[in-house]
């Protein structure tokens, strides 16, 4: 009998998918300590974040925070910088500097044989660095060209107007790096927020094929770094009074756009509903976005929408990389799917598609353990409980069309949106 | 250790089953042993263009994504000089559905010519977006035109100009599809949570009456050993000086080839590496400089590039890149170096392996090179060989009537 390729194979909609949350321990300096373990794999990964950031510092000096992170490498007591790249990569492990808008630490890549080696110097890097000068003048300059280089980059250029935008740059989310800030940098100021503020509100986040003793190990090093709890002193931020920022670049061949607000809380009840509005309008391949402006209309190689997440504030991002002088047309497309999305309730067959795409998504999502512990540090990162996926899940599996409708008419009025645009 | 099981249908398709049942996911991953290097002067970029033409529909298939996302799964996929590949996930309980997607468009393609040119139109802004519009963008383009004369590695995967890209006529299309998209030139990588007899059944239903296309390919004009060193200047509106400097290296396969590895390894790999340390660290020079080996099938590049601190030109770092360079050919290679760089070739092998997707490709690419079991033994192979023929090599390889430089300036104020 000859294979009937006219029709599609059955298909199910996967059930029981479980979430296995972190353990959890207590270290002697009340530092939380989360670990997944991975019987099959020999790969380590582990985490220490901090809330060490530029909020707690003037805006003059808002760099301090990121050259800290990135001088613990140059050179500690016990150990030259040249003599701690070599210890680390003869173990073939890598530290990586982690440093985003709210976040600061340090992160080990290992396997599991050399995990106890490189342990005890990975501890060292938390309160043993010397912030040695000749580094740090290095560092600086290379800092400065980062800055020149990112200056003449449409996107980047673009992110930061958003941010600007979003929170004004008297914002530390809003701040807009300088050569001068660069220039503002001493020392002196690395030393005393090392001493005063990096062990702000720590935590340990581990993957690995570890076992009791390995973690042990980690309680007893980790355990005696003395630590400082602060509360949340984040300062207000100011929306932008312009309907659009931009800047225009004669040589520019594309234009890169922005849009963008602020959304709900994760707390709020209609948090999973915005996560499925976002995925419709922009956040899959078969979305109303790519399927107009990229797959109908070929403006732009691609156009996506998302949701960021910030203690302060969770905002909604469209970025697009668009044909030069096409800025104005892409931008009305997306405030017209907008307005579909509306006026009228997604379709049936739509609605299966991006229902199953999502569970689909779902369980791909927490299928490695490397991708758990991500997810757990998120929505623990957030202040909430890692039921909120469960939640979140049974959503999936249940919202209907006027859930969309309810969410676009509510919170994307045409008005509340802000624009980007260079090139 | 990564276990697998391969066969090859009648009609010259190869499979390679990994089984993982840690993951309720699957993989598909389908690799045409096609690249830009069997694109010709006039159509180069089409194999990446094609590429986009592959998610266009076929004959019971109106929309590839559309039907992938409505069983959860998704997809993606790229091209390179060498190969195109096409990755699927989605949950196992449904791989039958990326096999009918995946049958179906290598049996059948179906183009509008709407979507001809609505993806003719995306890939001149990708062109853009990726190469024009970024500081340093083009940089590869000039450097790969200086370094090889016949060989289509002289152009990079997107293509050599947008004027190619506005040329294509369908008739380029449909014959690059019957000649390079036919089962006997492909490899199909399944894995995660599937079983070998599951997946010989799919493949014999799905893929077995698919005709192979036995279609010789043309053949690729080969670069002569280069003579002299080859110098190219430009001169553009960007922050600071850059520098590229490459040496010709054997392919993939080729004797020699692991040597340049372990070379690149040892000058450029890590905070430790020699350019790291004597270059970026210890001159006010180097903002940054790297080093590795392009891992192409033909004959490839051995590169170092860099970006210059502000008011050092470009020619000014090539001379002290190039006195490290002596330096190492007249070393000796510790044994503390060789072990560090085997302790990172088996940690690299551990973090790859995480991602079920990575195994997958990796597979995939290994078997196109002809030996699916080079994925596990390469690395033994490469960090069998004794520091002195690494050396030997290096002195062979890299001197001066082998390479070429590209000096990325800075337009004076």
């Amino acid at each position: 009998m000859a294979l009937d390729r006219t029709t599609a194979p059955e298909f199910l909609i996967p059930e029981n998918i479980t979430l296995i949350p972190p353990i959890k321990r207590m270290l002697k300096n009340g530092v939380a300590l989360y670990f997944i373990k991975t019987p099959q794999l020999d790969a380590v990964k582990m985490e220490l974040v901090t809330e060490a950031n530029k909020h707690l510092l003037q805006k003059e000096k808002a760099l301090v925070p990121f050259f800290m992170m990135h001088m613990l490498l140059e050179g500690t007591k016990e150990m030259k910088s040249e003599v701690i790249d070599d210890f680390f990569d003869h173990y073939a492990s890598e530290v990586d500097v982690i440093s985003s808008f709210e976040q600061s630490g340090m992160s080990l890549l290992t396997t599991k044989k050399h995990f106890k080696n490189v342990l005890p110097v990975f501890r060292t890097l938390f309160t043993d660095a010397v912030f040695p000068e000749k580094e740090l003048a290095k560092r600086k300059s290379q800092k400065e060209l980062t800055i020149s280089i990112q200056k003449t980059e449409n996107g980047a250029r673009a992110n930061q107007l958003y941010r600007k935008g979003l929170f004004g740059t008297d914002h530390p989310y809003g701040f807009i790096a300088d050569e001068d800030d660069v220039r503002n940098v001493s020392r002196e100021d690395l030393v005393d927020f090392y001493d005063k503020f990096f062990m702000v509100n720590p935590e340990i986040f581990i993957t690995g094929n570890l076992e009791e003793n390995e973690l042990d190990l980690v309680s007893n090093l980790f355990g005696n770094i003395p630590t400082l709890n602060l509360e949340d002193i984040l300062p207000d931020f100011t929306i932008s009074p312009e309907k659009r920022i931009s800047e225009l670049k004669e040589k520019s061949v594309q234009s890169s756009i922005r849009l963008g607000k602020h959304l709900i809380p994760k707390d709020h009840k209609d948090y999973h509903a915005l996560v499925l509005f976002n995925t419709i309008l922009g956040g899959y391949f078969g979305s109303r976005l790519i399927k107009n402006i990229r797959e109908d209309k070929g403006h732009t190689y691609g156009i996506h929408s998302s949701i960021g997440s910030l203690r302060l504030s969770d905002y909604w991002i469209v970025m697009a990389d668009v044909q030069k002088g096409f800025a104005d047309v892409v931008i009305e497309e997306v405030y017209k799917e907008i307005e579909l999305l509306q006026n009228e309730p997604v379709g049936e067959d739509e609605l299966e598609t991006v229902r199953n795409y999502m569970i689909g998504h779902f369980m791909s999502n927490f299928s490695s353990p490397f991708d758990l512990i991500n997810r757990f540090k998120n929505i623990h990162q957030a202040g909430m409980e890692y039921s909120f996926y469960q939640e979140q899940l049974d959503y999936i599996r249940t919202f209907k069309a006027e859930d969309i409708q309810y969410i676009a008419q509510t919170y994307f009025n045409r008005e509340s949106i802000f624009e980007v645009v260079v090139g | 250790m990564i276990a697998y099981e391969k066969f090859v249908l009648d009609n010259g398709l190869q499979v390679v089953v990994h089984e993982d049942h840690t993951t309720k996911m699957a993989v598909l991953n389908i690799l045409y042993k096609v690249g830009s290097r069997n694109e010709i002067v006039g159509k180069t970029g089409l194999a990446h263009y094609f590429e986009h033409l592959m998610f266009g529909g076929s004959k019971n298939v109106p929309s590839f994504d559309t039907a992938l996302e409505k069983v959860g799964g998704s997809c993606n996929a790229f091209t390179n000089t060498d190969i195109t590949n096409y990755y699927t996930s989605l949950p196992a309980i449904n791989l039958e559905t990326a096999f009918w997607l995946e049958s179906d468009r290598m049996l059948h393609l179906n183009l509008s010519d709407k979507t001809i040119e609505t993806q003719r139109k995306v890939v001149i802004e990708e062109f853009k977006q990726r190469y024009l519009n970024q500081p340093y963008g083009n940089a590869f383009h000039l450097m790969r035109n200086l370094a090889y004369d016949v060989h289509p590695y002289r152009w990079p995967t997107i293509g050599q100009s947008i004027t190619d890209i506005e040329n294509y006529q369908r008739q380029d299309v449909e014959d690059f599809f019957l000649t390079h998209y036919r089962p006997d030139n492909a490899v199909m990588v399944v894995a995660g949570d599937v079983t070998i007899e599951q997946v010989k059944e799919l493949s014999e239903k799905w893929f077995g009456d698919i005709p192979a296309g036995n279609i010789p390919k043309n053949t690729i004009p080969m670069e002569l050993p280069q003579q002299k060193k080859k110098i190219f200047t430009i001169h553009a509106d960007v922050p600071t000086d850059a520098l590229y400097k490459v040496y010709h290296v054997p392919g993939r396969l080729e004797e020699k080839y692991l040597e340049c590895d372990l070379i690149t390894d040892i000058l450029g790999f890590g905070r430790s590496s020699i350019l790291e340390q004597k270059l970026v660290k210890n001159t006010d020079i180097f903002a940054s400089c790297s080093g590795y080996v392009m891992g192409n099938v033909d004959p490839g590049l051995m590169v170092f590039n860099g970006k210059m601190e502000k008011g050092h030109t470009a020619e000014e770092a090539e001379k002290v890149l190039d006195e490290v360079i002596g330096d190492f050919l007249k070393s000796e290679i510790s044994p503390a170096m060789l072990e560090k760089v085997k302790n990172q070739a088996e940690a690299m092998k551990t973090f790859e392996a995480v991602q079920l997707l990575n195994r997958a490709m990796n597979l995939a690419y290994y078997t196109h090179l002809g030996d699916t079991d080079l994925y596990l033994k390469e690395y033994e192979k490469k960090t069998a060989i004794p520091a002195e023929n690494i050396i030997t090599v290096a002195n062979e390889l890299m001197v001066e009537e082998n390479s070429s430089v590209l000096y990325y300036k800075k337009t004076k104020e």
